[in-house]
């Protein structure tokens, strides 16, 4: 587990809720996300499987599930460092968290791709 | 801030979903196919099934082309599971008959994914599909060609005979 305490090199917001922030950071290649408790490192690889695993999580089919299991989802990347045991409040703001994410690099790459035009 | 998706993978995480689409969709097309070679071969219809052989070939080297693209520009090959094949077919004129359907489907489906290279000006992506658009003139003739011998021959008879005979010279060789 990384805490901010630890951080040495320079990170960007990249989106931030009220449950949580992830950062991007250039010279590592890397994002940090800070949720559950952790701020937890991730590369462009998992970062995906991360996304690919949490959009694929049937939200709906959760809530509907009238089944005496506890209400908890382990979110286990194959490869990857870390491991979230979440609720369903708070996958749902996982995915939030995640949904601005991957819309502000989207909206990062528009401008990168503006200004070398410009350029 | 770096564009660090854009420095790992060339292709957008949309576009990389449809190209892994459609490795599923050239994979199970590979498998019809060999379905109706089989099928072809087991009721005497051996120039079909050769051409059918050769249909499932091609399909696999499509397929192949798409994943390694699809790795090249920095993303992630997924090998599709192919499930649901046909095995059986009612009439040889039916086995033609589907392979045309199953042709303009993957026609529609790289038109689908053009469609979506244009709106994100992914132009690399565009000058890589314009093979498989030129491809699919080619297959597209080749089974509405085959269906057409079924009309100008006609089944009666030696009509089959004929047919199967004929499929196995069908060639598309256009300048254009």
């Amino acid at each position: 587990m990384i805490t901010q305490l630890t951080q040495t090199t320079h990170w960007t917001d990249v989106f931030k809720t009220t449950k949580g922030a992830i950062y991007q950071c250039d010279a590592e290649r890397c994002w940090y996300v800070d949720f559950a408790g952790k701020v937890a490192r991730f590369d462009y690889r998992c970062l995906l499987k991360l996304r690919k695993s949490v959009y694929h999580i049937d939200i709906e089919h959760a809530l509907l599930n009238t089944a005496k299991d506890p209400d908890v989802e382990i979110i286990f990347i194959c490869a990857c460092d870390h491991c979230y045991v979440l609720t369903l409040i708070q996958i749902i703001a996982l995915k939030e968290l995640l949904e601005g994410t991957f819309v502000m690099l989207e909206l990062n790459r528009i401008l990168n791709d503006k200004l070398v035009i410009s350029q | 801030m770096k564009d660090l998706l854009r420095i790992k993978s060339l292709i957008s995480a949309e576009i990389e979903g449809l190209l892994n689409q459609q490795v599923k969709k050239e994979a199970y097309s590979s498998s019809v196919y060999l379905s109706m070679a089989s099928w072809c071969n087991r009721n005497g219809y051996d120039f079909s099934a050769d051409y059918f052989f050769k249909q499932a070939e091609e399909e696999r080297t499509h397929q192949l082309k798409f994943f390694k693209y699809i790795l090249d520009m920095g993303g992630n090959s997924l090998s599709p599971e192919v499930s649901g094949i046909k095995q059986e077919y009612n009439s040889f004129r039916e086995v033609f008959e589907e392979a045309l359907d199953q042709e303009i489907s993957v026609t529609n489906s790289i038109k689908n994914i053009y469609a979506r290279c244009m709106k994100e000006q992914d132009f690399v992506t565009m000058e890589f599909l314009n093979w498989f658009l030129k491809e699919q003139r080619e297959e597209e003739y080749k089974a509405r060609r085959a269906l057409e011998l079924f009309e100008v021959i006609g089944e009666e008879g030696t009509g089959r005979w004929q047919i199967d005979k004929q499929v196995g010279e069908i060639k598309y060789n256009s300048e254009a």
